[in-house]
């Protein structure tokens, strides 16, 4: 009895104690609050490449002399033949350069320390294919769709054959516009040249934005029409019929039905079968939308990580508050120590005396921390804007990261598995004086005065 | 027929020797001594003739380098920790010299306490009421009955003495072991605390060891034991009754 009693009492007597229980508070509460942020990151960060990329990529090198089919048609039928796959769309890419007819192209072209980027990875799409494969329309926000999901273009622009769709920091670092016209160059392959390459270049309309949510997308990517972008690359005019020469597809992403259950049953067989048929060869590859980003997921898990780590830190900074006050407290409470064992307290019931204190200390700061860590968390985007309003300072760039919103999902493991941390960090570090003061002699004890 | 004294302790050849290095200080030499119920006992002595330290040991607080102790029938230093604790909280009653009450409880939770270490939560929940009104019927009548609240740093020097005998009676142990009891307080106040202490040691039949320089209260023990150089000196060790 007197062991939960005075641990109490002794707790609520000695105001230091709240030095130790604000410390886990803190502790606790910043482990949750931190975390819930980068898993929400994490999560917003996977979603956006998921959106981007759908499931399974097949990349396909286009170059001449590949045995396997030009058109896209087969390796498409064959991929959507797969009851677990939900839909598939062919994409050609190519690098291009993005200039305008005003100074600013060549501003960015001739400094390099510019952010601009005037280098942009242009991507040819089938618009109405992508629906069943990605997430992509979905990002066309700007540029509107109609009832079938068709993307609409600005009717003031109408639909001109060679238009695109760039993301929206592209728009905004050329200054373009709705209507605006920019001037696309690169260069192909060209075994009639002297150097084997030659130049092309095409003047696009601008018809909408994107937004993917992912920085590096939204700043490098502008799509166009895969046929347009077929004829420009091989040098015919809009209008013309699509050389039978011109590289058609570099990539086939697919979407999944069940992706978390079947993704690597499905790219290993899916592979193995289209390879089989003639369809792919050994220059292509067949991955998953998180292989293809897993450098960026895997720094952000990282940093997570990293986060976890440090901000445990802080649990131990707490724990050794916890400690110091416990030992304080155990050299003030010689006499008292002396008189329970004078009484018939046993040296296991001073231990957990002393321990049932470091308890206390654990509960209170642990559940109060993880009831406001998790409420901020939930609560941490309208509480940030509350901040940047009132101190007139803006603490979260929304432009930066392109969230409308920071991103936090609290996970009950994850608090859990904090609770529990705090509870042992607290009552290791409180095992230490508890274990002083059951070896304390009674009689020295006594005989201080 | 003359019945048998209830021996409440009996000490035989208890050794005390603190080993400083390779220095070896022997401060008891084999002491004999035996308490029967009810007795009176004063133990005196100059300052470092062991009085304390066989104190200590009798009451089950340091371990003595040889010999036995028995209390309620049992050699108290064979006994496990857990059972010696237990001896300890139901056969002895301590009355230190400077109170020792434990500052954060109030004047009647010091006097449970020993109940406290007795019993278990749920053991002191149902049996809490009783407690509260011994605790309080003890207060009461050490005169008490206002300062029931009150936390030690409230309370007198004399009040906070007899909260301690209060506390040291709590659970009706068979022996008292007061050391100096009076040693921190006026003549006067030392008299009523002491008129307390013997008052409850008559009307319990208490064995009482008492440690004291104060001849005045050596008298009025039933009988003095003398301790010189960690022995005790003139006077047999044990009560008459027995040496009969």
């Amino acid at each position: 009895m007197y062991r939960v009693f005075l641990s109490w009492r002794f707790l609520r007597r000695r105001r230091t104690n709240l030095i130790g229980v604000f410390g886990i508070f803190l502790a606790v509460g910043a482990l949750i609050l931190i975390l819930s942020i980068m898993t929400g990151f994490l999560e917003e960060t996977r979603r956006s490449a998921r959106g981007s990329l759908s499931d399974l990529i097949l990349t396909l090198p286009p170059y001449k002399d590949a045995r396997r089919p030009r058109e896209p048609g087969p390796i498409l039928e064959a991929i959507r033949a797969d009851p677990r796959v939900e839909g598939a769309s062919a994409h050609l890419g190519w690098m291009c350069i993005l200039t305008r007819q005003d100074e600013s192209s060549l501003r960015i072209l001739i400094d390099s320390q510019s952010s601009e980027i005037a280098g942009i990875k242009l991507t040819g799409v089938d618009a109405n294919d992508e629906k069943g494969s990605t997430e992509f329309l979905e990002s066309l926000d700007r540029v509107g769709r109609n009832k079938d999901g068709e993307i609409e273009y600005d009717s003031t622009v109408g639909r001109p054959r060679a238009s695109v769709v760039v993301g929206e920091k592209v728009m905004a670092y050329h200054r373009l516009r709705r209507g605006s016209f920019i001037t696309l160059m690169t260069a192909v392959p060209d075994p009639g040249s002297d150097t084997g390459w030659s130049a092309k270049k095409r003047e696009f309309v601008v018809a909408g934005t994107f937004r993917s949510g992912e920085n590096e997308i939204d700043l490098e990517r502008v799509y166009v029409d895969r046929e347009q972008l077929a004829r420009f690359l091989a040098g015919a005019s809009e209008d013309d019929p699509v050389p039978s020469d011109a590289i058609l597809f570099s990539e086939v992403l697919v979407k999944l039905k069940d992706y978390s259950g079947e993704a690597e049953a499905v790219r290993e067989e899916l592979g193995a079968s289209l390879y089989k048929a003639g369809l792919i060869d050994e220059s292509c590859s067949l991955r998953t939308w998180e292989e293809f980003r897993g450098t960026l997921l895997g720094a952000i898990e990282n940093e997570r990580v990293l986060m976890g780590i440090m901000l445990s830190l802080i649990l131990v900074v707490a724990g050794f508050t916890i400690f110091a006050i416990l030992s304080m407290m155990v050299t003030e409470k010689r006499r008292d120590i002396g008189i329970l064992t004078a009484l018939g307290a046993t040296p296991n019931g001073v231990l957990a005396l002393f321990l049932l204190i470091g308890f206390w200390d654990a509960l209170i700061g642990a559940i109060s921390g993880a009831v406001i860590g998790t409420w901020m968390a939930i609560k941490i985007d309208p509480f940030e804007r509350w901040l940047s309003d009132t101190f007139g300072v803006q603490i979260f760039n929304r432009d930066v990261y392109l969230f409308d919103s920071i991103p936090s999902v609290v996970t009950p493991l994850a608090v859990g598995l904090i609770v529990l941390g705090a509870f042992v960090c607290t009552l290791v570090f409180a095992a230490i004086p508890a274990w002083r003061a059951a070896h304390l002699d009674p009689v020295e004890a006594l005989r201080n005065d | 027929m003359t019945s048998v004294p209830n021996v409440v302790l009996k000490a035989r050849a208890i050794r005390k020797v603190f080993k400083t290095g390779d220095t070896e200080l022997e401060i008891l030499h084999g002491v004999d001594l035996d308490l029967v119920a009810g007795e009176r006992l004063a133990l005196m002595g100059p300052s470092g003739a062991g009085k304390s330290t066989l104190l200590h040991v009798l009451g089950l607080l340091e371990r003595p380098t040889a010999g036995t102790v028995d209390i309620d029938g049992r050699d108290a230093w064979s006994l496990t920790t857990l059972e010696r604790a237990a001896l300890r909280n139901r056969h002895l009653g301590f009355v230190f010299q400077f109170y020792h009450l434990v500052a954060e409880l109030d004047a009647v939770e010091n006097v449970m306490l020993p109940a406290m270490i007795a019993q278990s939560s749920s053991e002191f929940r149902r049996s809490k009421a009783a407690h509260l009104k011994k605790a309080r019927d003890l207060l009461a009548s050490f005169g008490l009955s206002e300062r029931m609240k009150h936390r030690p740093t409230q309370l007198s020097g004399g009040e906070r003495q007899r909260v301690a005998l209060a506390r040291a009676l709590f659970l009706d142990p068979p022996l008292l072991i007061a050391d100096e009891p009076t040693g921190n307080l006026d003549r006067d106040t030392g008299e009523k605390v002491l008129e307390l202490l013997f008052r409850a040691q008559a009307e319990r039949s208490l064995s009482l060891l008492l440690v004291t320089h104060d001849e005045r209260l050596a008298e009025r023990c039933g009988r003095v034991l003398r301790m010189e150089a960690g022995r005790i000196a003139g006077a047999k060790a044990e009560p008459a009754s027995l040496a009969r």
